[in-house]
């Protein structure tokens, strides 16, 4: 177009505008730098679209500010007051509590008089503190034999409430229920206070013969009885009832990664499924080669999530002993507590996670 | 019709083969119907077993022969459970400060989703990362320098830092007993679970066509008018599913409201503390406690049962299709 123009302006004004050799470099030296600008304009992010969608190199780029520049300084500003409260509501306390782990703590007006004493906190706990060191273990035991057993667990859940049925409203709606129930207090109280070991049920009566639960006696199914009218060895019976408990715990706290499972689920597209009838695939292939894969994300929020849950629950020894601590002001011993706990499981599900990303969701992408 | 009649009189190995398939298919749905009823009943029994526990009287408890439907039926123990629990009181407490602070919340992780989800900026990977984190760190954790923080509040440690100056004396604010310990951070989107909030948000909105967003940008509303007026509008499904989660998890917040809080308690913190006064009303025996504390359980869990019943259709029907993938 406009070699073209040139030609017509030169077959008009031959005399006057005779472009020469340097004049015709000129000018492509200036359309050559031009174009980098808008070039590099474009790499910013601040660029001037014509209707057909071709960059305007001519407009003064400094002024322009499309959607895409607006966008991201608006998508600062929404973040902005989360970014505010996160550090005052969540970094400076998380740093202080980190000190106070290697520091003699006393509480003054307005601050915490912190002397810094490096690992002495650490070493008055292991020194002084038995129980801290079995809880601590116990604890960590726990968390890695139950974590597990609660994705599958609600996974399987999950993909028999996903799949259709009849009543499956019905059955929903019940499995919802210790999404609402189970977190907090009420759980506590049907766990705890009646000396049982536990249990939302009580059901092992030979374990603690005189504990009372709010559920327990006489109601529901006795199944330490049962148990016991099968001769089996003593040691085998008090297994069994651990773990027939231990079920009752387990369904219950695989309220909300069901939740979240069925969620995943359903992003699905149907189409893949289809497409593996046609292709001739078993259920068990499905599986490992389409569910799975799919909802590697939503596996990935239900570990945190889990995570979350299992070290804030009510019950766990360690977070309870820090919080005696905490009442005899002894914050230092307290957080230093605490801190190895979280650092310890912090690690090891970091590590869980990262090792995920990593194999897992690569090879499923 | 016909010709599928045709099809499996000439190749019998069709008929068969849809046999095999649904007798396997009825094996399977016993099978789950089974599971699916005895995990039922796991769930079921607790709620039954203290609806029937709390109207039994002191003496339907020495009775063997009740298990379950009390003989005489007593109101007795609601009554107690509701003084115990201040009950009017506490739940007011409870609305003010924790449902209000899950309210505000819902709305303070969206807005702070929505940065996350639809805008690039410098440094967007890692803030993110640390939404995560804050997901990840148990409030524990982090009480103690939270009650101090609020105890002399400092409007944002800017009052502390004022006071470095030498010859500067400004007086801290005590937040301890007010509803701001909640609500503060619940404003500024790092409440109670606000990365899980923060996380599932973020995941509805990428997921959300753009085409209306930049229409109305064309229109000439600016991301906060767009996010208010087409994005609040079409993402009610997220919106309900935080709003249930949010709401539960504040009505069950205990560590918090227990430390932040010296009267004027939260019903959770009542509820607590309700065996002690039952067994003070009742004589000590542990198990004269029972009828009461399931009765109180009751009251405690009835609000957001009722509040859950009327949901729930809505609530299972957007967990379909929230799609919290990423």
């Amino acid at each position: 177009m406009k070699n073209d123009e040139n030609k017509v302006v030169d077959t008009n004004n031959t005399e006057e505008k005779k472009p020469s050799l340097s004049e015709i470099l000129k000018a492509e030296e200036a359309e050559l730098k031009a174009k980098k600008k808008a070039e590099k304009a474009k790499k910013k992010g601040k660029v001037a679209y014509d209707i057909n969608g071709n960059i305007i190199p001519d407009l003064n780029v400094k002024h322009v500010r499309g959607i895409e520049s607006k966008k991201s300084w608006y998508g600062f500003y929404f973040v902005l007051p989360w970014i505010i409260g996160m550090i005052l509501f969540f970094l400076i306390p998380l740093i202080s509590s980190l000190t106070y782990a290697f520091s003699d703590v006393v509480p003054e007006d307005g601050y915490m008089e912190t002397t810094w004493v490096g690992m002495e906190n650490y070493k008055f706990i292991f020194q002084n503190d038995d129980t801290y060191q079995l809880n601590l273990l116990s604890s960590i035991g726990d968390f890695f034999t139950q974590m597990p057993i609660i994705i599958i667990v609600s996974l399987i859940l999950a993909l028999i409430l996903n799949s259709n049925f009849k009543g499956r409203t019905f059955f929903r709606g019940v499995f919802f229920v210790p999404v609402i129930v189970a977190t907090g207090v009420v759980m506590g109280l049907l766990t705890q206070s009646y000396g049982g070991n536990g249990a939302i049920i009580q059901l092992s009566s030979s374990i603690s013969t005189d504990a009372y639960s709010v559920v327990g006696t006489g109601g529901g199914m006795d199944f330490s009885e049962l148990l016991n009218s099968l001769e089996l060895p003593e040691e085998i019976t008090a297994q069994l009832n651990i773990m027939i408990t231990d079920i009752f715990n387990t369904i219950w706290t695989c309220g909300i990664p069901v939740v979240l499972f069925i969620a995943g689920l359903q992003t699905i597209p149907s189409q893949l499924y289809e497409a593996s009838k046609v292709e001739g695939a078993t259920a068990w292939e499905e599986f490992w080669y389409i569910t799975l894969p799919s909802i590697g994300q939503t596996l990935l929020l239900v570990i945190i999530f889990t995570l979350i849950e299992l070290l804030t629950k009510a019950d766990n020894p360690i977070i309870n002993q820090a919080y005696d601590q905490i009442k005899n002001v002894e914050y230092g011993l307290s957080s230093a507590m605490l801190w190895l706990f979280f650092a310890i499981i912090g690690a090891i599900t970091g590590l869980i996670i990262l090792i995920f990303t990593k194999t897992c969701l690569k090879r499923w992408e | 019709m016909t010709t599928e009649k045709k099809l499996k009189k000439t190749v019998p190995f069709l008929n068969k083969h849809k046999l095999k398939e649904t007798g396997a298919k009825t094996v399977v749905s016993i099978f789950r119907y089974l599971l699916l009823i005895a995990i039922s009943y796991i769930i079921l029994y607790p709620l039954f077993a203290m609806l029937a526990y709390s109207f039994q009287s002191k003496s339907d408890i020495m009775d063997t022969s009740v298990t379950w439907i009390s003989k005489a039926g007593t109101l007795e123990n609601y009554k107690i459970a509701w003084e115990a629990l201040e009950y009017p009181t506490a739940l007011l407490n409870t609305v003010i400060v924790h449902l209000v602070s899950a309210f505000i919340e819902i709305f303070s992780c969206a807005i702070a989703a929505y940065g996350f989800s639809r805008f690039k900026f410098k440094g967007r990977g890692l803030l993110f990362g640390v939404v995560l984190f804050t997901a990840i760190v148990p409030v524990q954790i982090l009480v103690i320098p939270l009650f101090l923080n609020y105890q002399f509040f400092g409007f944002g440690y800017i009052v502390n830092l004022l006071n470095l100056i030498p010859g500067v004396n400004i007086p801290y604010v005590s937040l301890i007993d007010s509803p701001l310990t909640f609500w503060l951070p619940s404003l500024f989107g790092v409440g109670l679970r606000s990365g899980l909030f923060i996380f599932i948000y973020r995941q509805f909105f990428m997921g959300l066509p753009k085409e209306l967003e930049e229409a109305s940008w064309i229109d000439g509303c600016n991301p906060l008018m767009t996010f208010f007026r087409v994005v609040i509008p079409s993402s009610g499904v997220v919106f309900l599913t935080v709003s249930i989660f949010a709401i539960i998890w504040h009505w069950n917040e205990y560590y918090q409201s227990v430390i932040f809080f010296t009267n004027d308690f939260p019903l959770s913190v009542m509820l607590s503390n309700i065996r002690a006064e039952a067994l003070r009303n009742l004589g000590y025996y542990d198990a004269f406690a029972a009828p009461p504390v399931s009765a109180a359980c009751l009251m405690f869990i009835a609000p957001v049962l009722i509040m859950y019943l009327f949901l729930q259709k809505k609530f299972i029907q957007s967990i379909d299709r929230v799609g919290i993938v990423g």
